[in-house]
């Protein structure tokens, strides 16, 4: 049996990452309950991505849940702005992370599709996931197993994933990369802990091994003063450590902290640590502060200048996201479950509707706001 | 193993001896643990769509228990 098959069918039976671990605190019974919202990401570079997504959760017989994800992405990156024939205008197509293909002047739009379902019975799930783009194709089988321990106060999840991307650059007038494939095995333990009424914990450990094609297809670096395509190696071993920690406090206000170390063996090393303060307005009516910190090293090698072809140990990349790189988000959010607000007996009372704003900024001179909306409706 | 790696999983372990030491919490103890400012299913949607927004930004990944491909962010 071929080892891709062999992990695939290990992952499946094992039972789901990508979807979060069973809680040992979560109630029994829950609604069927369906929902949609839509999301608007711009950026200081002008790329701008609309998402319109929606979630659907069944709760079947004999204790098994049904559930369903699609998500649809219109994503909007601009023409090359300088003059054309001018040195900025060389430089932005040269260095373009999107297929330049005749016009660069011209705006890039393309859409991507995403679709999930996750079947869980008892302590063990297996979902299915597929992303489809006009040049990459991203499937994905997982599998997750949990059990409670003392009392049902400790949950222990172990999931597990295969993913496998066929990537098929899009005509190019620059770079020449053919198609390639990239595949992502990943594991997690994850583990939540109900330690006293108003503190919860998790604690996890993650690992992918990734291989195959992992630099953006489409763009150059420069180096020994001429345009080289993008090279980065082919496998990459990623793991992290989290914590979470969600505490309940009086007045019907919570609090959140969490941090997480990630590694990697392209030396990439880095820091997050995340705090939410909700607090309940009125009845129904919640609001919410976020503020994160992140900070990562370079990866080994990553430079701003190559003064060789063929960069460090073979490999050089224009990509800031493996340089040295810091950030910041500030969000706030609104949520509203209008059971407390409806009059009695109307399907409104079964919706909670929710809006949030968040601005994130790095190092880099980046920065991006994020406007999400969307509502929640409970079955009878 | 690097030095930071080893420093976070001997942190993780202190943390997971020290959670056996407290006293289980009853069932009928736990309503505000369910409360959707309070417990972590509630947010979970919300996470793995951020973690898909750092991933398209940043050089790291994790921290939600999944993984994902595809990006049409850029």
């Amino acid at each position: 049996m071929r080892p891709a098959l062999t992990l695939t069918l290990l992952a499946a039976g094992l039972a789901s990452a990508g979807a979060a671990p069973a809680l040992a605190q979560e109630a029994a019974d829950e609604p069927q309950v369906a929902g949609t919202l839509v999301r608007w990401f711009t950026d200081s570079d002008h790329v701008s991505v609309r998402s319109l997504s929606t979630d659907w959760a069944w709760p079947l017989a004999r204790g098994s849940d049904l559930t369903f994800h699609y998500n649809n992405e219109r994503v909007f990156i601009p023409a090359i702005s300088a003059p054309p024939g001018s040195q900025d205008a060389i430089d932005a197509i040269t260095t373009a992370s999107r297929p330049i293909s005749g016009n660069a002047f011209e705006d890039f739009v393309k859409q991507r599709n995403e679709v999930q379902g996750e079947y869980e019975r008892g302590h063990a799930a297996v979902n299915y996931y597929v992303s489809s783009e006009s040049d990459y194709l991203a499937q994905q089988v997982g599998g997750r197993w949990d059990r409670d321990f003392r009392q049902q106060t400790m949950n222990l999840s172990f999931g597990s994933s295969w993913g496998w991307d066929e990537i098929t650059p899009l005509q190019n007038d620059r770079t020449q990369t053919g198609d390639a494939r990239k595949t992502t095995l990943h594991w997690n333990a994850i583990m939540t802990q109900v330690v006293s009424p108003s503190l919860l914990v998790r604690y996890g450990v993650e690992y992918n091994l990734v291989n195959g094609l992992q630099h953006n297809p489409y763009r150059d670096v420069y180096a020994g003063g001429t345009n080289v395509p993008e090279r980065t190696p082919d496998v990459r071993q990623r793991r992290d450590a989290f914590l979470r920690v969600n505490q309940a406090l009086p007045n019907r206000a919570s609090i959140k902290f969490s941090y997480r170390f990630y590694n990697d063996d392209w030396g990439v090393t880095s820091h997050e640590l995340g705090t939410r303060l909700s607090q309940y307005v009125t009845r129904g009516l919640s609001a919410r502060w976020e503020y994160r910190w992140y900070t990562q090293t370079a990866a080994n090698f990553w430079s701003d200048s190559y003064a060789s072809v063929t960069g460090i140990d073979g490999f050089l990349t224009g990509d800031y996201r493996l340089g040295p790189l810091a950030s910041h988000l500030f969000g706030g959010s609104l949520r509203a479950d209008l059971e407390a607000f409806a009059p009695t007996r109307t399907f409104v009372r079964r919706m909670t509707l929710w809006f949030d704003l968040e601005r994130y900024f790095n190092s880099n001179n980046y920065s991006a706001n994020v406007v999400e909306t969307g509502v929640d409706f409970r079955f009878p | 193993m690097s030095r930071g790696l080893r420093t976070g999983l001997a942190a993780l372990g202190l943390a997971l001896l020290a959670g056996c030491a407290t006293v289980p919490v009853k069932p009928w103890q736990r309503e505000r643990l369910v409360d959707p400012i309070v417990a972590f299913k509630a947010e979970a949607r919300e996470d793995a769509r951020k973690m898909k927004t750092f991933e398209a930004r940043e050089g790291s990944t994790g921290g939600v228990g999944g993984a994902g491909g595809g990006c049409a962010c850029k």
